[in-house]
């Protein structure tokens, strides 16, 4: 391959060694020969050095000008430099859009609260922890009082800027821990790690409370708003659904006795147990998940 | 000679040598199983081009994602390219990308820092 090459198509050292290899000098060590050998070795080297950075097919000499061992050598270098810089740059990339897109994946875009799907995983792994670990939580399931209203009458951005006051008036009043989600339309969840009920329903006054001092921006001036909300502590054997379904039941009480009020699902050591009656909030109105106690508004 | 036409799939952009006009324009996403074989025959196509007039080329790229080894291949594309235009040869590139996809943008400006020739990074509004 090269040493076939025409001598106009090596550098200055290359046409030396050529020269010297093709001289009829005597050799007593045996000189020529190791040189003959690594002369060949580095021709060897470039030709694999450019198989790796692209196929031979297109390192096509015969399609460009000569060039000799050490530019082609270096065009390779520079070459796999730029393809690693990009690379590189493409990979950084992509970890950036795989951030952003877990982001979007997680958390809800109006209200930039953590969306079900997240809320849902965060109370499983709580469930794992608290069967291999022991502990408690609380949830909090809030939900926005005469919602629809709002909106059929103000508009949608109305309704939606209410969705993001009561989303940041909820998340302000709960521990740094907690976790706080948007769960459906108007309905947030809250799980309050390591809470008993005493502590949720605590938070659940100071929820309310903060909902209660919004205000927001229609036409003409601005209206208020309130919410309700049910609070269920978790019980030693219960999955978070089962808990949810009594702070969902608590919820309906506390919708049915006025709104603007928190309602709790009091532990009972009744035969019947929670959760496995009631279903949702509209089945618990005829079958009811358990005694609750409410807070009555502005008490 | 003729036209180059390869049809565009999923993972291959589509491409037109446009032998009259003296344009390669190549649209799409460009990582192939085997690349190489894709850019061998623009390569061709180009070298041919290059040797049967003095008229100009331009290639004209719309390409929102390189693979690793397209991106060495466009390497080479780019090479060829410079070289005609070191002897000469009226040659130019032109890197259209999408506003919304930046990424695109960076790539252009990072191919186009090697070359002396006319390398126009253009952003299509959607």
């Amino acid at each position: 391959m090269t040493s076939s090459s025409p001598r106009d198509r090596l550098d200055h050292l290359e046409q030396d060694i050529v020269a010297a290899l093709e001289s009829g000098a005597v050799d007593e060590h045996g000189c020529r020969e190791l040189l003959q050998r690594l002369w060949e070795r580095t021709a060897d080297l470039v030709v694999r050095l450019e198989s790796v950075t692209a196929p031979e097919q297109l390192v096509m000499d015969s399609q460009r000008p000569a060039r000799h061992l050490l530019a082609r050598y270096e065009r390779q270098i520079k070459i796999l430099e730029r393809v690693i810089r990009i690379s590189d740059r493409n990979q950084s990339d992509l970890k950036r859009l795989n951030q952003a897109l877990e982001e979007a994946s997680t958390h809800d875009q109006l209200t930039g609260l953590t969306n079900r799907r997240f809320m849902t995983d965060r109370c499983r792994q709580e469930d794992r922890r608290i069967v291999r670990h022991g502990g408690s939580y609380a949830l909090l399931l809030l939900d926005a009082d005469y919602f629809k209203r709002i909106n059929d009458t103000h508009g949608h951005d109305v309704g939606d800027q209410a969705l993001v006051g009561l989303a940041r008036a909820f998340r302000s009043s709960l521990r740094q821990e907690d976790l706080c989600s948007r769960w459906g339309g108007e309905e947030f969840l809250a799980l309050l790690i390591g809470a008993n009920l005493e502590a949720a329903e605590v938070a659940a006054g100071r929820s309310l409370e903060a909902c209660r001092s919004l205000r927001l921006a229609v036409e003409g001036g601005e209206v208020w708003i309130t919410a309700s909300i049910g609070v269920a502590a978790h019980r030693a054997g219960e999955t978070y659904g089962d808990t949810l379904r009594r702070a969902d039941a608590a919820l309906y009480d506390a919708k049915s006795q006025g709104r603007d009020r928190y309602c709790s699902a009091k532990d009972c050591s009744s035969s019947q147990p929670f959760g496995l009656a009631s279903g949702s909030r509209h089945l618990s109105e005829s079958q009811p998940a358990g005694p609750a106690s409410c807070s009555s508004p502005r008490s | 000679m003729q036209n180059l036409t390869i049809e565009a799939n999923q993972s291959s952009p589509s491409v037109i040598a446009d032998w009259e006009r003296g344009v390669i324009t190549m649209r799409g996403e460009s990582y192939p199983e085997n690349s190489f074989s894709l850019y061998e025959k623009i390569l061709d196509w180009l070298a041919s081009y290059l040797e049967a007039s003095k008229r100009s080329l331009q290639l004209d790229l719309e390409l929102n994602y390189l693979n690793t080894s397209s991106l060495r291949a466009m390497i080479e594309l780019f090479d060829a390219i410079q070289e005609a235009s070191e002897e000469g040869r009226d040659v130019s590139v032109i890197w259209r990308y999408d506003t919304r996809n930046p990424r695109a943008a960076e790539l252009g400006k990072e191919l186009k820092e090697d070359y002396t020739f006319s390398f126009v990074i253009v952003a299509i509004d959607p």
